[in-house]
């Protein structure tokens, strides 16, 4: 997709017209606008039962139709959004504070035991699929939202760790570093102030699509039950009730799953694009 | 090359450690009781008793660690408390339906990813080009649970050409038995194969301007004999590192995907635990899924440093 190439009349490409991205922008706008909204405004309450319009296809009424319990599916889907973006937000947010701050910390002490001890870790949550995660704590816990926020942070966990670390290493090897070990910072003060917001950009490439990961990750979750609970509404959860029924009306499977797709095509493709700004020289390879 | 080889393996032995150390702290240690995890809340004392001795769980956590370690390495699982049978039993009975799985996916995965990462590489900038990648965007987007009730609607409910779901057990013949499998490992080929595609596409567009390929086509080579004997030959190496790294992908996957099709394999087994607070089962399960993902990466990274003497340096 990244193939198509635009230039400005100087023969300058802007990367921002790439039609992938503009789609990827539009995507993910279309979802967080839906998720806003629903905080104000729905068609209908999304838990609301309507049992004598069951299992309706889509119509002026409900756009989405209904499913077996009478509820608007498109309002739901609209509230599962909320979730979807929610669970991504929390999980992603965690893995890259906590990834990026042990992959600073390594990065200062490269080489050292501690460097050592934090990308062996790093690796090693490699084991751990964001399912397996869930289980083990659905096992002892019980299923929940928070579950499936722990399990896939535990997953964006190392990525951050190993990029952070890689892109710090390499400021740590810029003359500006050594003028500002010159002017006495300690290595606190120069990852703060001189690293972080250096490898900052990468950084929030790199969550875009990670976010894109998560939702697709907390779908499967609660898919199986391990993630948001009833009667909060979840574009995973929606699918497997839809199984039972989708014989006689395809269209409960079809448009939570649409929405899980759309969605993380979409930061897929706005993290892809934003990744061709920070790095143009990735554009080839892609 | 022996050096390296042997510092794999320790750093295999101490991960393996460290995943069954993680496991046990979180299943046995971390729920207080897991007798009264698996029992309930309104288990007879007498029955908590029984439970907790046979689980062992009146000696320190240190040596009941240490024996579920012994128990890991001669096969000795302990006995599943809802199915009353070994937990190793239990594990063979249902490896019988995810190894062909998921062999069958990595087979599928391969066979569509690999040509289509050819062809977008052979016509890089195209439209064919384009397809690819749109085809891969959207391999990677769509969650695999979904594509395999898709594929339920279209070819089970619509065409009824494929069973919607469950497994008659190969002693009902091959035939039949991989005529069930074949949806649920196309849905968990999908992410994968776009993965492939994806690796191979830029894997042989790097390998193209090398100048062995130069070399290839200037001695008279047809573009096809320099795409398949040189070209994607070299091109396959980073595609292998995929398939082995996107292994513990494939086992989250075969997870979901045995559910969507009532398939009963591990995936189906651990979740089934899990509802009956089957602690016991659950623990080896899990220890098994990462312990094969850590073996497989070991595997690559042991092929990789054979391939690339400058690995094994570092």
């Amino acid at each position: 997709m990244s193939a198509v190439e635009d230039k400005a009349p100087g023969g300058k490409r802007h990367w921002w017209l790439a039609p992938s991205f503009v789609i990827g922008v539009v995507l993910a706008t279309l979802v967080v606008a839906a998720a806003l909204l629903s905080y104000v405004w729905t068609p209908y309450q999304p838990t609301q039962m309507m049992i004598l319009n069951r299992l309706k296809g889509p119509s002026a009424a409900n756009w989405f139709g209904t499913d077996q319990f009478g509820r608007d599916v498109f309002s739901m889907i609209m509230v599962g959004a909320r979730n979807s973006l929610a669970v991504g937000l929390g999980a992603v947010g965690i893995g890259m504070v906590a990834g990026t701050t042990l992959g600073l910390v390594a990065s200062v002490r490269r080489d050292g035991i501690l460097d050592h001890i934090i990308m062996r870790t790093a690796d090693f949550t490699h084991a751990f699929p964001a399912v397996l995660t869930a289980i083990m704590m659905t096992a002892i816990a019980g299923p929940g939202m928070l579950n499936a926020i722990v399990a896939i942070a535990v997953l964006n966990l190392p990525y951050f760790a190993r990029l952070a670390r890689g892109a710090a290493l390499q400021v740590w090897a810029q003359d500006f570093i050594q003028a500002a070990r010159a002017a006495g910072l300690n290595n606190r003060q120069i990852t703060l102030r001189h690293v972080l917001p250096n490898i900052a950009g990468i950084l929030v490439v790199q969550a875009t699509i990670q976010f894109a990961l998560a939702v697709l990750a907390e779908a499967g979750l609660s898919y199986l039950g391990l993630g948001t609970q009833p009667p909060n509404p979840s574009w995973g959860r929606m699918l497997n009730e839809a199984q039972t029924f989708m014989a006689a009306q395809p269209w409960l499977a079809i448009f939570p799953g649409a929405a899980i797709a759309l969605t993380v095509l979409g930061f897929n493709l706005l993290g892809d694009g934003l990744r061709d700004a920070v790095d143009p020289r990735l554009r080839r390879a892609r | 090359m022996i050096g390296y080889i042997l510092r794999r393996l320790v750093a295999l032995g101490l991960t393996l450690f460290a995943a069954a150390l993680v496991i046990f702290v979180v299943l046995e240690i971390l729920p207080g009781d897991p007798a009264a995890v698996t029992l309930g809340l309104n288990a007879a004392p007498e029955a908590l008793a029984a439970l907790r001795a046979e689980m062992g769980l009146d000696k320190p956590a240190a040596l009941r660690f240490f024996l579920w370690l012994g128990g890991l390495v001669t096969g000795d699982l302990g006995q599943s408390y809802t199915y009353r049978v070994p937990v190793l039993q239990l594990i063979t009975e249902r490896m019988a339906v995810t190894l062909p799985l998921a062999l069958m996916a990595i087979a599928l995965a391969t066979a569509i990813g690999i040509p289509l990462g050819m062809l977008a590489a052979s016509r890089h900038g195209r439209l064919a080009d384009a397809g690819v990648m749109a085809f891969a965007q959207a391999g990677l987007a769509i969650p695999n649970f979904w594509f395999g009730l898709l594929l339920v609607l279209v070819f089970a409910v619509g065409l009824g050409w494929l069973p919607a779901g469950g497994f008659p057990g190969w002693q009902a013949g091959i035939g039949v038995s991989l005529k069930a499998l074949l949806m649920p490992a196309l849905a968990l080929a999908l992410p994968q194969a776009a993965i492939i595609a994806r690796v191979t596409r830029s894997s042989m567009l790097d390998t193209l301007q090398e100048d062995f390929v130069r070399t290839a086509r200037a001695k008279g080579l047809s573009e096809s004999t320099t795409m398949r004997r040189h070209a994607l030959r070299n091109a396959l190496i980073p595609v292998v590192t995929i398939l082995g790294l996107q292994f513990s992908v494939l086992i989250a996957g075969a997870i979901i995907i045995e559910n969507v099709f009532a398939l009963p394999g591990l995936g189906r087994l651990v979740f089934q635990a899990i509802a009956q607070h089957d602690l016991i089962v659950v623990k080896d399960l899990v220890m098994l899924f990462a312990g094969l993902a850590i073996l497989i990466n070991f595997a690559v990274e042991l092929l990789y440093g054979l391939i690339d003497p400058r690995l094994r340096q570092s």
